[in-house]
């Protein structure tokens, strides 16, 4: 499964950058994100609850950074297992572009799906995919923006 | 209520009769394996592998364990020692492969998606469900081996560790024995190659795709110290499982007893082989003291069963200008998944299906050779047209793609190499016993007016209206002798069955075999009154049952009407001649068996019709007042009997499709389907017609809907009938069968067993109809599904 998109967010870059690497925002963004702990800089591991379709399933896994090109870039790489529901990989390109007041964040994402995840569809993990990411940019572009709680989901 | 008070003709042989079981089964009182509920019974479910190829770091099973209600949560490490592996003898066919040594459940690693890992017991099945989320396997995965090409280039991961390759079968199927003999004959055929007037090559791809019975599989098994085990178990073969029980958990033979539970929805052969799910519930019933049957999902069922087809046949074809076949040369390569399955492993389907490639043609000469690959996808298990759904796909197809060579009507170059006289030995030594081929195609030709269609076509393409027809023709097993069943799966072929009668007049029948649906109760219902002058109503026939029934090989390769039924009548005409013996002697007179009529409940004495007793009077006297009895003569009244053929036995089918292309998107609707038939002697009309309307329905379900599709990492996406789809009532044409029989000359009734090869014409058939309606673009279809995109791809390339 493979996701481009870009989002447009009111900040400049380095509070942008800063933001992405800032483990307490990311843990209020992540929908579903339960747990998120820093075992490193780059490494964090934590535990996220997912609904695809007719399956909840709990993640539990890792992210790493890698790749970090301080202010533009990284790449995050996680892996988590759903339990019975399967597990998933994703690797994710996070780009930025200085727009001066505002900060053009591009992402890619590339996951790979298996177990009993794999059989719901394409379509149905696309869909969902696509809707987790908007929701954590969203959320991220909130807390960025210092607006109030973002959505659980 | 189901049944007639009188026959069709006066005899039931032959009568429609309506099915017997199906009363209970639309009214659901069927009984099946779920149904079945034993006192402390526990559940099984299965923790089965997210990954297609992964070493298994380590299992924590604490958390399950520790969940209340959980009895146990087994291993594959717990099990090694408790156990033997598979293969056992009884399990392997009499042909070298490289065949994996494997446990019910996956030991150091997993080797397909969906592999049992570990098995959760507990009291009732939420609770094991419950369980089996809190099982942590810890995986490392290795690379998937999902092509079969790539599977066997030398390098490739390896499937089964206990093997150099990953090559698990291969065969060359002509020629004869020695390399040296077949190397000749592989220089004879590329000399006929060479010197043809038309030779074609093309490389067809069939898709994974098999059978999906309503019901899925299930076992239930109890152990008493004194008895031993009982199994119930969905399963066409009792016998064999029993055995390999036996011989996998070292149980003495005479305390094991498998019971296919008469009601069963659906086999299609997939539960023709035996299961590893089988021997892990088997050993937890004896280790834990208390019954414990496992339901399989529908989603478990997907993923593991049912799934055949898969291969890739490169086919040559050589004729002459106007039509003659001369040789052909097919170069198989099979998917065969882990391969571990026992009895057919795999690749036991890939390989009748290259004996079967040269069909119901003749051939001066074939080279034929096959490769099976092991990969990381689900063994392939039995689904009827065992193994040659793509090899006649490629061969009808070749048929036509040289008849458009050569420019000749298709069914004119069928005609001209349909084997004219039987019996006749294929170029691969395949046996056809008896039947008229010639008969059956020109009564299938009968039903349409060819050249009058060709004109209708003619005029439909002026007015931008596509229409084609095509052909298909089949020869399958009628059941599976011996010499051919010894070989192939170690396992004798002859048809069994004990007939008790009863002191009211009324006859019990048991039979070793275990039908999943094909209606065995009516037919024998109807051969035993036939025989006895009985009611059908007045018989009960008892199958799948290992304690009460005679050794069988079960019910595989259309062995209903050519071997099982054949040992019943049989047995009848035992216990007849004993009646007539005793019958005679207590009238003191002198009389053969024919000398009297069994009829309307009496018997009669032909040449005087006022000398008669009453069915139940004599059956009771021989049974209940066995005194006054002629020399030699004991009472009771039972038989055991065995049917052997002389030789294999075949039946025959040819089909014609009609079909309307819609060039603009690529849909095509199916407006005409007939089929000819060969069965023999037929005892159930109804019952056929239904055999042969359900087989080409499935194979048109396998080449236009149904697939099973693994991605590159081996994932398998189609677990569920939303991803997997089969056809519905909707999807399909009128399917209009009609007969052309010639009787069997090796059973007693003239009967050929039907339907399991069946499906196997219809992809044919019903491609060459869409090419056929294509024939202005040159489009021919190599590969399967055949689905509207396939096809508006190619209208779309062939224009531009």
């Amino acid at each position: 499964m493979e996701l481009v998109d870009e989002i447009r967010i009111k900040a400049d870059r380095d509070t942008v950058f800063a933001a992405l690497n800032d483990i307490d925002v990311l843990q209020r963004a992540i929908p579903g994100c339960e747990k998120l702990e820093a075992i490193s800089p780059t490494e964090f591991s934590g535990v996220v609850v997912a609904k695809v379709g007719p399956m909840k399933a709990r993640f539990a896994g890792s992210v790493t950074l890698s790749d970090v090109k301080a202010p533009e870039s990284y790449t995050l790489v996680g892996a988590g297992k759903g339990g019975v529901a399967g597990f998933a990989k994703m690797r994710t390109l996070v780009s930025l572009v200085d727009e001066g007041d505002s900060t053009l964040m591009r992402y890619e994402v590339k996951a790979d799906i298996g177990g009993k995840l794999a059989q719901l569809g394409g379509a149905l993990i696309t869909k969902t995919s696509k809707k987790l990411a908007g929701v954590f940019f969203s959320n991220f572009e909130a807390i960025v923006n210092g607006e109030n709680e973002p959505s659980s989901e | 209520m189901a049944s007639k008070a009188t026959p069709d003709n006066g005899s039931w042989m032959g009568s429609r009769l309506p099915r017997r079981e199906d009363l209970r089964l639309v009214t659901g009182q069927g009984k099946y394996i779920s149904d079945i509920v034993l006192p402390r019974m526990a559940h099984a479910v299965f923790v089965r592998s997210d990954y297609a190829h992964a070493k298994i770091v380590s299992i924590d099973t604490s958390a399950a364990l520790a969940l209340p209600g959980v009895i146990s949560v087994t291993t594959g490490a717990d099990i090694v020692d408790e156990m033997r592996s598979m293969p056992q003898p009884v399990l392997l066919p009499n042909l070298p492969a490289k065949y994996p040594t494997f446990y019910p459940l996956s030991v150091d690693k997993v080797k397909f998606h969906g592999a049992p890992v570990a098995l959760v017991i507990a009291r009732d099945k939420y609770t094991a469900e419950d369980a089996v989320e809190l099982v942590e396997v810890e995986y490392e995965e290795l690379p998937a081996v999902v092509d079969p090409n790539a599977a066997l280039e030398p390098g490739a991961p390896l499937v089964n560790e206990d093997h150099p390759d990953n090559e698990i079968f291969s065969m060359t199927f002509t020629g004869g024995e020695t390399q040296a003999e077949q190397d000749e004959n592989d220089k004879a055929v590329e000399e006929i190659f060479n010197s043809a007037d038309a030779v074609i090559k093309e490389t067809f791809r069939v898709h994974r795709t098999g059978l999906t019975p309503m019901e899925p599989r299930g076992v239930l098994c109890d152990w008493s110290e004194s008895d031993g085990l009982t199994a119930w178990i969905t399963t066409q073969r009792p016998h064999i499982d029993r055995l390999a029980l036996v011989d996998l958990l070292d149980i003495p033979a005479e305390r094991v007893r498998v019971i296919a539970p008469r009601d069963q929805g659906g086999a299609f052969g997939i539960k023709a082989p035996f299961y590893r799910e089988n021997v892990i519930i088997a050993h937890m019933a004896r280790k834990l003291g208390q019954p414990v049957r496992w339901i399989e999902s529908r989603y478990e069922s997907l993923m593991n069963v049912g799934q055949e087809r898969d291969q890739i046949n490169t086919l040559e074809v050589a004729a002459t200008k106007d039509g003659k076949l001369l040789a052909l040369r097919n170069r198989g390569v099979a998917d065969n998944g882990t391969g571990e399955t026992g009895v057919y492993w795999g690749f036991l389907m890939p390989f009748l299906g290259a004996h079967e490639i040269p069909n119901t043609y003749t051939w001066d000469k074939a080279d034929i050779k096959l490769r099976v690959a092991v990969t990381n996808k689900a063994c392939l298990t039995p689904s009827r047209a065992f193994g040659h759904f793509p090899t006649r796909f490629a061969i009808e197809r070749g048929i036509d793609i040289i008849a458009h060579k050569i420019g000749m009507e298709p069914a004119d170059v069928r005609r001209k190499n349909l084997i004219p006289e039987l019996p006749y030995t294929s170029v691969t030594g395949g046996y056809y016993d008896s039947g008229d081929f010639l008969k059956v195609w020109d009564n299938l030709m009968s039903h349409v007016d060819l050249a009058n269609f060709r004109e209708e076509q003619a005029k439909a393409r002026e007015s931008g209206r596509y229409i084609g027809i095509g052909f298909g023709t089949g020869v399958e097993l009628s059941g599976m002798a011996s010499e051919v069943l010894v070989p192939m799966e170690n396992q004798p072929g002859y048809g069994a069955a004990s007939i008790r009668l009863d002191p009211r007049g009324t006859v019990q029948i048991f039979g070793g075999d275990a039908p999943g649906g094909q209606g065995h109760e009516t037919s024998v219902a109807q051969v035993v009154a036939s025989a006895f002058g009985i009611k059908p109503e007045d018989t009960l026939t008892t199958t799948g049952d290992t304690a009460t029934t005679p050794f069988g090989a079960g019910t595989i390769g259309a062995r209903g009407a050519s071997y099982f039924m054949s040992a019943v009548h049989n047995a009848c005409v035992e216990l007849k001649n004993k009646i007539v013996r005793i019958l005679a002697h207590d009238l003191g007179i002198s009389a053969q068996p024919d000398d009297f009529e069994f009829s309307n409940g009496e018997v009669v004495l032909r040449s005087d019709s006022s000398v008669k007793k009453t069915f139940r009077e004599i059956v009771e006297r021989i049974i209940m007042h066995p005194i006054n009895m002629p020399d030699g003569e004991v009472g009771g009244l039972e038989a055991t009997v065995f049917f052997e053929a002389a030789k294999p036995m075949i039946c025959f089918n040819a089909d014609l499709c009609i079909v309307d292309v819609n060039i603009d998107n690529g849909e095509f609707k199916i407006t005409r389907w007939v089929s000819s038939e060969d069965v023999g002697n037929v005892i159930n009309p109804l019952i056929v017609d239904g055999q042969m309307q359900g087989a080409i329905a499935q194979g048109l379900s396998n080449t236009m809907f149904e697939e099973f599709i693994y991605d590159d990492q081996g994932q398998q996406l189609t677990a569920d009938f939303e991803n997997y789809k089969i056809a519905t009532a909707a999807d399909l044409p009128n399917i209009d069968v009609t007969y052309a029989p010639t009787p069997c000359p090796h059973t007693p009734m003239g009967t050929r067993g039907i339907g399991e090869g069946r499906p196997s014409s219809v992809p044919g058939a019903l491609c060459n109809a869409i090419c056929d309606a294509l024939k202005p673009f040159g489009i021919e279809i190599t590969e399967l599904p055949v689905r509207p995109n396939a096809i508006w791809k190619k209208i779309q390339e062939a224009r531009s």
